[in-house]
């Protein structure tokens, strides 16, 4: 398999811009100010087929061309870096061994939307990555790759990094666009959308980490040798977190499309100990989750999880053996998303709430005849009506869990206690 | 103009324009979606989610408060899928909020309580403890904030950002421990502080003026306009036992939108309390002394005759009606007569200036309309009773000598008089100086219009009945006026405004009926003086 | 009181920096409440009222922005602020094991800080961390593979 978004993670000092560059880093860079218009880079991306990385894989070319063009506002653009989807380090990984295609994937989507102001919005929490993004811009900027001019093209470019300061849910675009504006991370009620009125209202696009970072490789090699890689409508490569009951946890890029059972048993090293695998979340925890007997057939794309029954997501893939209680897990995750919903829409600030309180009843052997139901009918209720997509993240994975392994549930409300004896 | 835009709203044609929302093409339809967190007058939020509606053509529910209207939308309010979310959306705003509503001063008027019946909601599935939050919290001098109430729809939050630019409340944490807060050691005192209460939809900001008096099912409500000053903000004057027990804003989008100040939401209390003149009264050797009307009346008009030059001083809220006989008295009384009506400003703040006038006279632009003025205006004139221009002066409404900084000089000049006749609701301290007291009527009894800064000439009706042996400031003129020359005898107010529509250029082919509840713009709208 | 909360010439140097970074000054609210919490330890009532009048927006808002983020903390906290990731991947990985090891070794629980005031224990959300669970975070480094041993002889180091 072709490395797109690792082939530099390996080498020594990879954060470096001498080793960026000496692997032939800004290359692309170069190539979108000589001979690319913003039209043709676009037309270019579209053509690719890239799709966003973040979770919601929508065409990032199509994202770009939302952008209009006669608007006279200031155009922004942000590299979503506030990677919190449990399960997922792969934006990390990025961040902290090749920032410098982070920073070229950023101004080759600014360019694109002739934006003269980007930024990188990353988590609060990733220090050393806040630091390591920070050299890579002053190198960049010392090197002529940021700032007026930029290699003598007439192109201004300006990128500013920016800490968040812990809250998932600025992970969400609008969000993150409500905490970068200096205010809580609310998420907006949409329309309008961030590709007219986002950042400050300006034209806005936010794009993930591996998003950006896959831009410079594509504009290097071209759209045709990306879309060659991958299935009909998932092209190129995607990182994978492995976590959980796994022999080798950690972050892979896998070609769209690669077998997905094959790649936890053959390239992860399946289930350690001579334990027996009992699920599988394929894309982060707001996704459902899959039994085993489900996995058969799956490739790694965004059409096959989905009629799967469930979602690539961030590639969050969290291993569970049979050692795992499912209540407790459930619990873990609805307890995730009831301490990070905003509290903005009702449905979400009380379901959630609602959800955590009976999953934890349950866990603790004193759940009721009816809370399954209660719960399946709570996330129902959520699903859809939210103002952002966390209600949906929160809703699914509860859903999923009870209705996969009800039996479990059901027996652990019967005996008022776990009845998988190793958790 | 907007362009016109078709739409269904529950197989109903709706004709509506282009940039509407399909909330507000419903409401001007006559469709009430229900709601929380939307209000016409501050951004849109989107986060109650009871507004849901069912759109065609789109997989999930949208939210009516947010969603233009297309040409051709099909929009569903009632349907299965709608009313399950909704439900659902009252099911989760229930789970921390106490249902107490027997001991909530909410009830009547809770759009939760409201909804809860209309959506005939069973028991509720939530059978964890509730979340006990703050309760009774004092937010400032007349607002109280119960948080187990809140249901975090941040209107108040949005008011105080968007229409007083105060910014003293915010939602502090997050998830369900989302709260509404002041930033410590703050309060929420600024000029409009009480509108905060009026838009909470539920029980969790409550007006510690009108808190438990009276459940809200008990008041009578009566259209009617504010009497705090001339911007002639619409209310409502909700009473109970023939007391007022609060203004409410009576939305008017050429007046004051939807909002009232505090200053003139409790105007009332020292327009309406303290013990009330009941009988005429006039002075003999030793004093005041009580007397019937006829006497007094009679008094009243040889004391005014035989004492020129006579000042005539209308209180700014007396209503056109009786301006307007009590410049054709004055004037027939005496031809030296100089009138005016009670008029003086004040600073006012940026925040008061959202809907605040800088005076207390509601109806003054009215009272020179009809022709109660003189040249030089109110503190001219007080200046010549001062130098003592005058032997015997009316005053209507008006405690003159209370009056700061000159309060002294006036009770000099009015002690001078040969002759005065104090006409007021109470026994003030320039009443006790009148060789004749008339007990009259408040803004809450009587029926008329005023004329607003602006020149919208507006409706008041009266909520309370009188106290025996008072009467309406309108027929004690008509009565004097009957006495001194004509033999006209006006029974109603209706009467008087149709006879000043006849008189009045200004006026002309007005009638109550063409006022009605929003007022009627004078063709001048310019602001006076 | 008041007076005494005031940025340092240098931390005022660094604001100016900071803000003019930014295409809108409000947008540096994040990076400015980071400044004064890493100067004044914690951001009391008069460290937010200080942050709101030099940035120009009302205190209110700015407590509403403090108490919405975890980072950014209101009561003062210990000088090793330990965070111990609570999610999934760490739970299944035994993450309990090494908050309990850690609360043993401190004498503290969940939520408290040592009475020298060095430590403070915290459980928190994933720090994208996964694949080396589990793992914890003191103040901005993270330790990760843990174990009952490791996390009592990282704690040792700690000053």
């Amino acid at each position: 398999m072709e490395k797109i978004l690792l082939r530099n993670v390996g080498a020594p000092d990879s954060h470096t811009i001498g080793v960026y560059r000496s692997r032939g880093g800004y290359g692309a860079l170069e190539k979108v100010l000589r001979e690319m218009s913003p039209e043709r880079l676009i037309g270019e991306i579209k053509a690719s087929g890239l799709r966003g990385r973040g979770g919601a894989g929508f065409p990032t070319g199509m994202k770009w061309g939302f952008v209009p063009k006669d608007n006279p506002k200031p155009k922004y653009v942000v590299c979503n870096a506030d990677e919190s989807e449990p399960g997922t380090f792969k934006d990390r990984l990025l961040i902290e061994k090749d920032p410098h295609a982070i920073v070229e994937g950023t101004i080759i989507a600014a360019y694109a939307i002739q934006s003269h102001t980007a930024f990188i919005y990353i988590r609060g929490e990733f220090s050393f990555g806040a630091k390591v993004l920070e050299r890579a811009i002053d190198e960049a900027t010392a090197a002529g790759y940021l700032g007026k001019n930029i290699l003598g093209s007439g192109y201004d470019i300006d990128l500013i990094l920016h800490r968040g300061a812990g809250a998932y849910i600025c992970g969400e675009e609008t969000g993150l666009l409500s905490s970068l504006e200096g205010g809580k991370g609310w998420p907006k009620v949409k329309p309008p959308f961030p590709a007219t009125h986002g950042l400050f209202g300006c034209p806005t696009v936010v794009n993930n980490v591996e998003t950006l970072a896959s831009l410079p490789w594509i504009v290097e090699q071209g759209a045709a040798r990306y879309t060659a890689i991958g299935t009909e409508k998932s092209k190129g490569t995607k990182l994978f977190s492995v976590s959980g009951h796994i022999k080798n946890p950690g972050v892979y890029e896998v070609d769209m499309g690669y077998p997905f059972k094959k790649f936890l048993e053959e390239d992860c090293g399946g289930v350690p100990n001579g334990k027996k695998l009992k699920g599988v979340i394929p894309g982060g925890a707001s996704m459902p989750v899959l039994r085993p007997d489900e996995l058969d057939g799956i490739t790694m794309d965004y059409e096959s999880f989905q009629a799967a029954g469930t979602l690539l997501g961030s590639g969050g893939v969290i291993v569970m053996d049979e050692s795992t209680c499912m209540v407790r897990a459930a619990w873990n995750i609805s307890r995730f998303f009831e301490h990070e919903s905003c509290g903005q829409c009702s449905p979400c600030r009380e379901g959630c709430h609602w959800m955590e309180k009976i999953f934890r009843r349950i866990e603790r052997g004193e759940g009721k005849e009816g809370d399954l139901d209660l719960i399946l009918s709570v996330s129902g209720n959520i699903m859809g009506n939210t103002i952002c997509p966390f209600g949906d993240a929160a809703a699914m994975p509860a859903a999923a869990f009870i209705k996969k392994y009800r039996d479990e549930f059901d027996q652990h409300i019967l005996q008022q206690r776990c009845t998988v004896s190793a958790s | 103009m907007a362009d016109p835009v078709k739409i269904t709203i529950d197989g109903r044609e709706v004709a509506t324009t282009k940039g509407k929302t399909v909330i507000q093409a419903a409401a001007d339809a006559g469709i009430a979606i229900p709601h929380y967190c939307y209000h016409p007058k501050l951004t849109i939020a989107g986060n109650c989610r009871m507004c849901l509606v069912e759109i065609e053509k789109m997989p999930k529910l949208q939210i009516s408060c947010n969603t233009l209207v297309t040409e051709g939308m099909a929009v569903k309010t009632e349907s299965p899928k709608v009313l399950e979310a909704r439900r659902a959306v009252m099911e989760f705003l229930l789970i921390n909020h106490p249902l107490d509503c027997p001991i909530c001063d909410q009830a009547g008027e809770c759009w939760l309580q409201d909804y809860y019946m209309k959506h005939d909601l069973s028991a509720s599935r939530f059978d964890e403890r509730k979340e006990h939050e703050r309760k009774r919290e004092i937010f400032g001098p007349y607002v109280v904030f119960d948080g187990e109430r809140c249901i975090k729809c941040t209107r108040c939050v949005r008011f105080l950002q968007e229409v007083t630019h105060t910014d003293e409340l915010t939602v502090v944490n997050r998830g369900d421990d989302s709260t509404i807060a002041l930033f410590p050691g703050e309060i929420l005192d600024n000029p409009l502080s009480v509108n905060v209460v009026d838009i909470c939809p539920v029980g969790a900001l409550t007006d510690r003026d009108f808190r438990f008096k009276v459940r809200v099912w008990y008041l009578r409500k009566t259209p009617s306009i504010c009497p705090g000053c001339s911007t002639g903000c619409n209310i409502s004057l909700e009473t109970y036992q023939n007391r007022v027990a609060r203004f409410k804003p009576r939305v008017n989008e050429a007046v004051n939108s939807h909002w009232l100040c505090d200053e003139g939401r409790y105007s009332f209390h020292a327009l309406t309390e303290g013990e009330r003149l009941t009988t005429p009264m006039i002075r003999q050797e030793g004093g005041l002394v009580p007397t019937d009307w006829d006497t007094a009346l009679e008094a009243a008009i040889a004391g005014l005759g035989a004492n020129g030059p006579l000042l005539g001083v209308l209180s700014g809220r007396n209503t056109n009606e009786e301006a307007f006989l009590f410049a054709r008295l004055m004037k027939k009384i005496s031809s030296q007569t100089a009138l005016e009506v009670f008029y003086r400003e004040r600073e006012l703040t940026e925040v008061e200036k959202v809907l605040k006038s800088p005076d207390r006279s509601p109806n003054f632009r009215g009272a020179r309309d009809m022709g109660v003025h003189s040249n030089g205006g109110f503190d001219s004139l007080a200046g010549r009773l001062v130098a003592g221009n005058f032997r015997g002066a009316y005053i209507v409404g008006e405690d003159l000598i209370n009056l700061p900084g000159d309060g002294e000089k006036i009770q000099t000049a009015l002690e001078k008089l040969s002759f005065l006749v104090v006409q007021d609701t109470r026994l003030t301290p320039t009443a006790k100086l009148a060789h004749v007291v008339l007990p009259a009527t408040h803004f809450g009894e009587k029926e008329g219009t005023y004329t607003n800064r602006r020149g919208r000439v507006q409706k008041l009706n009266p909520g309370i009945v009188p106290p025996l042996g008072a009467l309406q400031d309108w027929e004690i003129f008509s009565r004097l006026l009957a006495r001194a020359v004509e033999k006209v005898a006006y029974s109603t107010a209706a009467e008087i405004f149709s006879a000043l529509a006849r008189e009045i250029p200004a006026y002309g082919g007005l009638s109550y009926g063409k006022i009605g509840d929003q007022g009627f713009q004078l063709g001048n709208e310019t602001q006076q003086p | 009181m008041m007076n005494a909360v005031k940025f340092s010439d240098e931390s005022l140097k660094r604001f100016d920096e900071i803000v003019g970074r930014y295409p809108k000054k409000e947008a540096a609210m994040l990076p400015v409440l980071r400044l004064a919490q890493g100067e004044f330890g914690y951001l009391s009532a008069a460290a937010i009222e200080y942050v709101a009048a030099i940035m120009g927006v009302p205190a209110a808002r700015v407590y509403g922005v403090v108490t919405f983020y975890t980072m950014l903390n209101m009561k003062p906290i210990g000088r090793h602020h330990i965070q111990v990731c609570r999610t999934l991947p760490c739970a299944l990985a035994g993450a309990e094991r090494i908050t309990a090891a850690i609360r043993s070794k401190l004498g503290i629980r969940v939520g408290e800080t040592t009475a020298d005031g060095k430590f403070t224990l915290s459980e928190v959300e994933c720090l994208a961390s996964c694949g080396t669970a589990p793992m914890m975070q003191v103040n901005d480094d993270y330790y990760e593979n843990l174990n009952e041993q490791s996390v009592g002889e990282i704690l040792d180091k700690l000053k």
